[in-house]
Order: structure tokens, then sequence, then C-alpha cells
């Protein structure tokens, strides 16, 4: 499987690639990344690649990711183009963010909301493999309310 | 134990797992996070050991090679342009040899991605005719640094571990093994035909550095993959994204990857006699062509020599399909257009008090002074249009220096307004600030203090009371290692203090006109990247513009360039983006209109 997730620095977006890693690693598989950050620290792209269970580099060209995570909206057409054609975008809309925002302090937590999503779009990973993980990190609670917000 | 572990990461773990306990190292991208982790993994297995950001690589270099000396395994971590600065210690290290383990931890950087140079330095383990080992994947930096420090010890001599950006920056799920506390035993066996050597010893050591790497030479560390009839040489990441095409498009029967693990040295005649088995060989190597330039008959060899394999930029594994399609074994429909990210031009930090300090600069001085820069986030004083050399470590003074003597003997006079970071003040600046000072060069040098070595992840500073670990360090003043070299205008001021920097600027100014030394000016502000400084920071309830008043100049994003002042292409006024402004209000200087305003 072929994952991109794209954020801005501050966002969470390398929580989400460590959250995912733990969830393949508890499944026996192999999981690879590669990180590239911009120049720019607050407020620059970070992008993420990840493979499971496949490659050996941590690499993911455009037209090629079977996901791509999106978690700030003006890299909405740059996420889109690494998905294969049969790929699938993982975004929050505004109202959601907000309401994240809003009711549990800090948008990091939207990470937890779009792992749900990708929860139900995909066969590998079932909501338990997630949880274990969500639950033990620092936030684990809100992190899993953010979650349970994002489940279909 | 499995862990989801980055390239440098996995550095750290490899070496302490193989006995190292003495890591110095000084802070650059792509190499920052190899000494962290070892204070992390230090403290988490409660292991003895000594892991510390130095002053400078070639600070680090020495004092590693000293703790070597006493029969501890060492390592030193820097950037490829950090060897550069170590080159006099590295090079004679590798004459002299080691004792126990010694491991020179090099990050290249291609592309370059933050770098002055994409030089390789597999080429500087030839030059000092040292071992160099490259991993391709986090999971063999690991494995490869646990080998260098075993290398090193059975020759005695340092190894060289070479990664680049793009392994060091990746992660991967990796094993590690046990990390046990070991007793250290350190002593010190005398020999002066070794560590103090005159020029007649040093042949000696020359010629048995020789026998070492003729000695390592006759093991080569080739590999082979796949079954076709096609030859590819390659090393590291390259072979990582080689090996990913292969599987993708089902090259298996197409080419054979000879990679090798050790670019050197390499046994010439075996690299030769495999070569000569094959009608195509095209050699993929990222850096430079260090692997291509041993193949002794390179006469069929596709690479860089006959301009096969791009000479410059780094081997992407978009470069490498293409050159795979060049050399016939591959086919593939170029990607339509390949999507770009939304250009964002790297930028100070909304708040950075070295925004406030480079407009000061600039408002005194406009287009008068040549502004010399430095290497650190102050290189972005670019874009406001005060800085004109980058150059490297250090460079801002020297450069400073030697424009004013240029000036000065033609009976011509500049100002000259030179800028560096407190880190790389005490990296590199000192040294010619005392060249300043003894040859009487009239410049003015402004310090800008933001008490952390920023751009490469805020590592401490010889100017902080704590060290890597956050122990307590001694912190060391920049105004009294600046007054003890005899400098007479020092001022040091908040760099928020926009008013009073520029009443500084004006009193350096005048001091250089009629003074044959430099002033120096300590601008000092905490960086606001940090959590501390952040929340430190002074913030103003509410920064705004007043749409009445703004004339959609833009005269503030020209010259104050905070990338929270955003222009409105529909009402045609700046307006604030409030998710990235943090309230400082220093914008509401560079409005001529008074414009923007604040509310307390």
């Amino acid at each position: 499987m072929k994952l991109v997730i794209l954020g801005v620095g501050g966002m969470g977006s390398i929580s989400l690639s460590k959250t995912i890693a733990s969830m393949a690693i508890n499944r026996g598989l192999a999981v690879k990344s590669s990180e590239i950050h911009g120049m720019a620290k607050k407020g620059g792209l970070v992008e993420i690649q990840m493979k499971i269970d496949e490659g050996l580099s941590g690499v993911v060209l455009q037209g090629e990711a079977d996901f791509s995570f999106v978690m700030n909206k003006d890299y909405t057409d740059y996420g889109q183009a690494f998905l294969k054609r049969d790929g699938r975008l993982i975004m929050a809309d505004r109202d959601t963010v907000e309401g994240i925002v809003r009711d549990l302090g800090d948008v990091r937590f939207v990470g937890s909301f779009l792992l749900a999503r990708f929860i139900g779009y995909q066969d590998v990973f079932r909501e338990d493999d997630a949880l274990n993980v969500l639950e033990k990190l620092k936030e684990g609670e809100k992190n899993i309310e953010a979650f349970k917000r994002g489940l279909i | 134990m499995k862990l989801f572990l980055s390239g440098n990461e996995a550095i750290a773990f490899g070496l302490i797992e193989a006995g190292v306990r003495f890591i110095s190292a000084y802070p650059g991208t792509p190499s920052s996070e190899v000494l962290p982790t070892a204070v992390k993994i230090k403290q988490q297995f409660g292991i003895g050991g000594y892991f510390e950001w130095s002053v400078n690589e070639k600070a680090a270099f020495e004092e590693a090679t000293a703790a070597n000396f006493s029969g501890l395994s060492v390592a030193v971590v820097m950037k490829q342009v950090g060897l550069n600065v170590a080159m006099d210690p590295y090079m004679n290290t590798a004459i002299v040899g080691s004792i126990g383990g010694f491991v020179v931890v090099v990050a290249d950087d291609p592309g370059p991605h933050s770098s002055q140079t994409e030089q390789d330095s597999r080429f500087l383990a030839q030059f000092a005719k040292i071992p160099v080992l490259e991993p391709s994947t986090p999971k063999e930096a690991y494995e490869f640094a646990k080998r260098a420090v075993d290398l090193s010890k059975k020759y005695s001599l340092p190894v060289m571990l070479r990664t680049t950006t793009r392994v060091s920056h990746s992660r991967e799920d990796i094993a590690v093994g046990r990390i046990e506390d070991v007793k250290l035993k350190p002593e010190f066996k005398k020999n002066t035909d070794r560590f103090a050597a005159t020029p007649h010893f040093r042949f000696l050591l020359h010629k048995e550095l020789n026998n070492k790497i003729r000695a390592i030479k006759g093991k080569p560390g080739f590999r082979i993959f796949y079954n076709g009839n096609r030859l590819l040489i390659t090393s590291g990441i390259s072979f990582a994204y080689l090996c990913d095409i292969v599987e993708e498009f089902g090259l298996h029967d197409k080419v054979r990857i000879l990679k090798i693990d050790m670019p050197f040295p390499i046994d010439e005649l075996k690299l030769q006699e495999y070569v000569d088995r094959y009608n195509d060989v095209l050699v993929i190597e990222e850096g430079y062509p260090v692997i291509e330039n041993q193949i002794i008959d390179r006469r069929r060899i596709k690479g860089r020599w006959n301009g096969f394999v791009p000479s410059e930029g780094e081997l992407t594994i978009d470069v490498i399909k293409g050159l795979l399609r060049d050399f016939g074994v591959l086919e593939f429909k170029e990607n339509t257009v390949a999507v770009k990210p939304p250009f964002k031009r790297p930028s100070l930090c909304p708040g950075c008090g070295h925004r406030s300090a480079f407009f000061a600069i600039r408002e005194v001085f406009k287009n008068q002074a040549i502004y010399t820069g430095d290497i650190g986030c102050y290189t972005l004083g670019l874009n406001l249009k005060a800085v004109d050399t980058v150059h490297c470590m250090g460079a801002s003074v020297s450069f400073a220096f030697g424009f004013d003597k240029a000036f000065s003997i033609a009976g011509d006079f500049k100002y000259i307004v030179a800028t560096i970071g407190d880190s790389t003040f005490f990296h590199s600046g000192i040294t010619p600030l005392i060249d300043a000072m003894h040859n009487k060069s009239r410049f003015i040098l402004v310090i800008l203090d933001n008490a952390t070595t920023a751009m490469t992840g805020n590592q401490p500073t010889p100017a902080n009371p704590f060290n890597a670990a956050f122990d307590g360090a001694n912190p060391i003043s920049i105004e009294s290692t600046v007054r003890s070299l005899g400098v007479e205008f020092l001022r040091v001021r908040d760099a928020y203090d926009i008013e009073g920097l520029k009443t500084d600027l004006k009193e350096a100014k005048q001091y250089i006109e009629t003074h044959s030394k430099p002033a120096v000016l300590i601008f000092r502000h905490p960086c606001v990247y940090t959590k501390e400084g952040l929340s430190l920071n002074p913030a103003f309830e509410d920064v705004y513009v007043d749409e009445a008043k703004c004339t959609g100049c833009k005269i503030c994003i020209n010259r104050f360039e905070c990338p929270s002042l955003l222009f409105d292409e529909d009402t045609k006024k700046v307006t604030i983006d409030l998710s990235t402004c943090i309230k400082c209000g220093q914008c509401i200087y560079s409005c001529p209109y008074n414009a923007i305003k604040v509310k307390k």
C-alpha cells in the first residue's frame, strides 16, 4: 500500500505517519517512509510518503498512491496528483476541523480523524489496530475522540 | 524491539550498540538528528558516555580523536560542508590511525536541499585513504554503522559512514539490538612516533595506511541482484530506487544489479573483470563518479564521464527512470505534467527578531552598504535585501574584512554591514573578527542572537546554560568575548526595539567613519520557533489593518516581508493571516501610513 500525507509544519502530519507505521509494525508488516520538509519552518509544506508491505525506498511517485491524506486544503491538487486511478483522497472539511479545534483544543487531532476515514476505506487495518496505537499516545483520549468522529 | 527509525536515528542506535561511547558533532542538515538520538539512548538505557555538540566540526573531530587515542570507540557526525571544516584533523587521523573504533558519519545533501554544495564526501574518503560504507536504507544505515565500528577496530583506521538526505530522512521498521552499559577503561599509551610523529615517521604511517587499505580492498563488498544481461552498478539510495523500479515494472530478467556497499576501496581488477562480462553497463550512484572512476576501462561504460548520467542535481527516482529508458531497459509513459505544490518562498518565521533587525539595517543603510551574510536562518535576510553574500560559516565577518581592505587600498570607503547568528559566530566568526581588530578593518558586525541554533532544529549554542542533554553548561558571553578582543564600539539591544536598533546602527556608522576598527552590535531576541521563546514573546491582544488607511502600496509586504502579511486581490488591501500571526506587532513600523494597528 502506498500513502502520501501532506500537511504544514506543526499540524501533526509526522505523528500521523508514525501512528500508521506503529499499526503496520504491530501487524508484522514492513513499513517505510520518506519525509520532505521545506526550508520554511512555520507553515511550510511537510510531505510524507509511505510504503506498507512493499518496496525498498519510502518514495511514492505521482500517480501511484492508494491514499492521499491532505491536511491543508492548499495542497488538494498536489495530493490528488499522487493518486493512482482508483486512489482515494482523504481530507477533513472546514466544519470538522473547526469542530475539532473548538472541542479538543488543537488542530493536531485532525490526523486521528483522517485515520478513521482511512480505516473505513481499506481492509489491511481495522479499527482496533488504530485504537491500540492511539490509546498509548500522550493525549490518547482526545485522539480517540477525534478518531471516533471520523468513523464511517 | 522493532522501532520506526529514521536513517539518522538508526545510525545512533547502530553506533552505540557497537560500543561507541563518545560522539561529538556540530548540527547541519541532514545530519542533525544523530547526536540527539544518541543523547536519548544514553538517558533511556542508562549507559555511560559523552554525546555532545561541539563548537564546530574541527573541534568535534579533534576531541573525538583524543578520546579514541584513549582507547574509546568514537564517532563524529557532520554534514558534508562540516567535513570541509574538519579536513585538517580528518586527514591526520587517517594517517595516524585509530585505536578503538572510529566512525566519521557524514551526511551529504545531493540536490542540494539545504546546503551550499552538492559535494560527495566519498571522494574525501578516497582522498584520506579511509574506507567508506554507503547504506541504501535506514535498516542498512543501522547495520553499516555497526559494520563501520567493527571494520575500524579491525584495521585501526577511521571509517566513513556516508549517508544522504534521502537515507537520513527516511524511516523504516528496524529491529534494534540490546544496548548494555560497559565499563570504560580509558588508557593513553604514549607513543611519540605515532601521536607526535615527525615527517620521517609520517612517511612510515602513510605506508602503514596504504597497507591497511590494500588489505581491505581484498574483501570487496559486491552484492548481485536480479538475472538480466544488462549491468547496473550502483550504491546508496540509488540501489533502493532501482529495486523499486525493477519490482514495479517487472525488470527482473532484464537487468542485473551490482550493489557496492563500500565505494572505497574497491578492488579495481575484480570490478573490471565483472564489468567485462557485460556488453552494456550503466553506473548510477548518487553524488560524484566515485565508483565509476575506479573502473579501469570506462570506454564501454555509460555514466558521468560521457554525459549519460547528469553531473549535477539529485538522482531522484524520476531521473533514474529516465536513465533506464535511455539505457533501453524500460518503457514508460512520461507523467503528463507533474503537479508541483503551491510555491512558497522560504521566509523567516512570523515574529522572528532577525526580521526586525534586517528591517532596521535596511532602513538605515538602504542601497549604500555591502551586506555580507552568513549561514543560518538569517540567510533569509536576502528577502529583505539586507544580505548580498552568503558563502560559508563565518564568512560574513571575513568577507566584510576583505571588502573593506579591497576598497581601502584604492583609497575608497564603503559601508559594510555583516550579519551573523550566535551559533555561527562561535563556530567561525570569532577568528576573522580577531583578524579585523588586529589588522584595523572598518565595518559593522551585527550578531543576531536568538539564543539557539535555529535553522537545524534548535540545538544549544555555547551561550546557553545547558547542553544537548539539557544538563547545566557554562554559558559563554558573546559580549565579553567581543569586548576581550578590544572592540570599543559594542551595543546590545532587543531586536524588537526597532527605533533603538536604528539609533545603534547610526552611531556605529559614525564610529566606523572615524575609526579603523569594527563596530559590533548584538541584536538579541529569543527564537519564536522554540516553545519557550514563543511563550515568553510579547504579544498584543490584536494586530490588524485599518482598511480606511491602507493604500494597498504593499510597502509592508515588500520591505518587512512577514509571511503573515497577505495582499487581498479583491479589496486591494493588506490583511493579516491569523493562522500564522503571533501578534508581535513588529510590522507596524513598516507601514508609512500607520495603517497597521495594535490593540493592547
